[in-house]
């Protein structure tokens, strides 16, 4: 089974070299994708030296992890997909490895990285709490927002990407929903730039609002119900506006 | 013609209409990857034969079709997929194949990939914005047919018009429209004062050509 490396990433130039290369030395990687945010920096010219597929993702919103993550499905050819958050300093080639074996090895279609650090905020006051209310299932993954994924690929043409930071938690209930089986691989140590506490206001929105848009499609929830009362959001957050349908 | 669409978003509506509009007899093959937009197309394009398939059959679709195509334009809402679309177009020699833009930013990069017609949906922005506000220079029109280029230029001073004129003299397929600053159209250049525009048409090198005459006065 091969490998497509998936890198979303925004204005982070000094570390795409490093990320690329490590990728490329990991076992039955046969390519590297690197979806652009619409740097202003030299991303795309140093992916591209470096051998990475490269395209900028279709449309210019921020945050826009989740398209660009879309993105990548979409341009990758390997049977296997993983994706990496590129701000990691203490990348290796073993993290890829680590995340693809459980399908390799037959064991899972779907895999969660998770790390030991310090507890997310996003991820223990928010996600936690409303997995736990919604898919009980889920609520015992560690690290549910973790961006450090692998999963068979033809699953990812099946599932809806989130546009912005609601995409990983809304891959791990939509990939629960398919019928995937999922595990979470420990991959040590992740060493990266943390957000100040103002910044994550907004990525708790996201996470709350994927988790409830898909506690509502799922019928957990009374959609009239969380439009009368969910005061502050607004109903096409939850998505009873918008179509669906992934393209 | 048999045209191969794919795509059920903004993009692929306004080329559908193109398409029916020039060619009301032509077989138009409409491609989407939900169930419920495949629907609504079949209601708004009920000449046209829309078809549901999933995203990673569409490349065998058009090799197995790809004799009987004229032209392909992929126009999803991913730049990802039009640019593996258009590149199996391409590999399968089907004559005509279109890229619809989400991004502009991805211009070059299809570029690279030798598609034929890369349609970037936002350059109006740019040309209307310009042609508003007055800028000095405007390429209106680059035909991605013919060797052909439509530009305004704006007549800032004597030595610009100057050099207009002896252009238009000097290359017989170089025409030109002139606008006074009053908004009156005519075709000689004598007639032009200071403060109007010049509407230059012809072969692109030449135009280009005026156009880096005008920008190094503007810039001077
Ligand atoms: N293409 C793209 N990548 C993004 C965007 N926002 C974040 N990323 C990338 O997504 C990954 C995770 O983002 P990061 O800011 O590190 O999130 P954190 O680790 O949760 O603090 C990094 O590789 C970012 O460069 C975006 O809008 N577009
Ligand atoms: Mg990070």
């Amino acid at each position: 089974m091969s490998i497509s490396v998936i890198f979303p990433t925004k204005n982070r130039a000094h570390y795409v070299k490093r990320a690329v290369r490590t990728a490329f030395k990991a076992h039955r990687v046969e390519e590297v994708i690197v979806i652009d945010g619409g740097s202003m920096d030299d991303t795309i010219r140093i992916a591209e030296r470096e051998g990475a597929k490269v395209i900028v993702q279709s449309d210019l919103i921020y945050p826009g992890k989740g398209i660009a993550m879309r993105d990548g499905a979409y341009l990758a050819s390997c049977d296997i997909l993983v994706y990496l958050d590129i701000d990691i300093r203490n990348v290796t080639p073993e993290f890829i490895e680590k995340l693809a074996e459980p399908i390799i090895s037959g064991q899972a279609e779907f895999v969660k990285g998770c790390f030991e650090r310090a507890a997310g905020r996003v991820t223990e006051l928010v996600a936690k709490p409303l997995l736990r209310m919604f898919y009980p299932e889920l609520a015992k993954f560690r690290q549910p927002l973790s961006g450090e994924i692998a999963g068979l690929r033809k699953l990812f043409y099946k599932v809806e990407f989130e546009r912005g930071w609601g995409v990983d938690v809304g891959l791990l209930i939509d990939f629960y929903k398919l019928g995937a089986r999922i595990v979470e691989r420990d991959i040590g140590y992740k060493d990266h730039d943390m957000k100040p506490l103002h910044a994550l206001t907004d990525m708790a929105y996201e996470v709350a609002a994927a988790i409830l848009r898909r506690a509502i499609r799922d019928q957990k929830v009374d959609p009239r119900w969380a439009e009368k009362y969910m005061s502050g959001v607004r109903a096409m957050d939850l998505g009873l506006e918008s179509e669906r349908g992934f393209v | 013609m048999r045209v191969l669409l794919i795509g059920g978003g903004h993009s692929a509506y306004f080329a559908a209409r193109a398409i029916r509009e020039i060619d009301p007899d032509g077989h138009l093959i409409i491609i989407e990857f939900t169930r419920e937009k495949v629907e609504m197309l079949s209601r708004t394009f009920p000449s046209a034969e829309v078809l549901f398939q999933e995203i990673d059959r569409v490349e065998d679709y058009i090799k197995e079709n790809s004799e009987l195509l004229d032209a392909v334009i992929a126009a999803t809402e991913s730049d990802s997929l039009n640019l593996r679309y258009c590149r199996v177009a391409r590999e399968n020699a089907v004559p005509i194949t279109v890229s619809i833009l989400n991004n502009p930013l991805n211009y070059e990069i299809f570029k690279k990939e030798k598609i034929n017609y890369i349609i970037d949906p936002y350059r109006v922005i740019t040309i209307q914005l310009f042609e508003i506000l007055g800028a000095p220079v405007n390429v209106v029109f680059s035909s991605l047919v013919n060797n052909l280029e439509i530009a305004s230029v704006r007549i800032l001073n004597e030595k610009l018009l100057h050099e207009l004129r002896s252009a238009l003299d000097k290359h017989d397929d170089v025409i030109a429209a002139f606008v006074s600053r009053t908004g009156e159209i005519s075709s000689s250049p004598s007639s032009v004062s200071l403060g109007g525009s010049a509407y230059i048409m012809g072969p692109r090198e030449k135009i280009e050509k005026l156009l880096q005459l005008s920008r190094n006065v503007v810039m001077r």
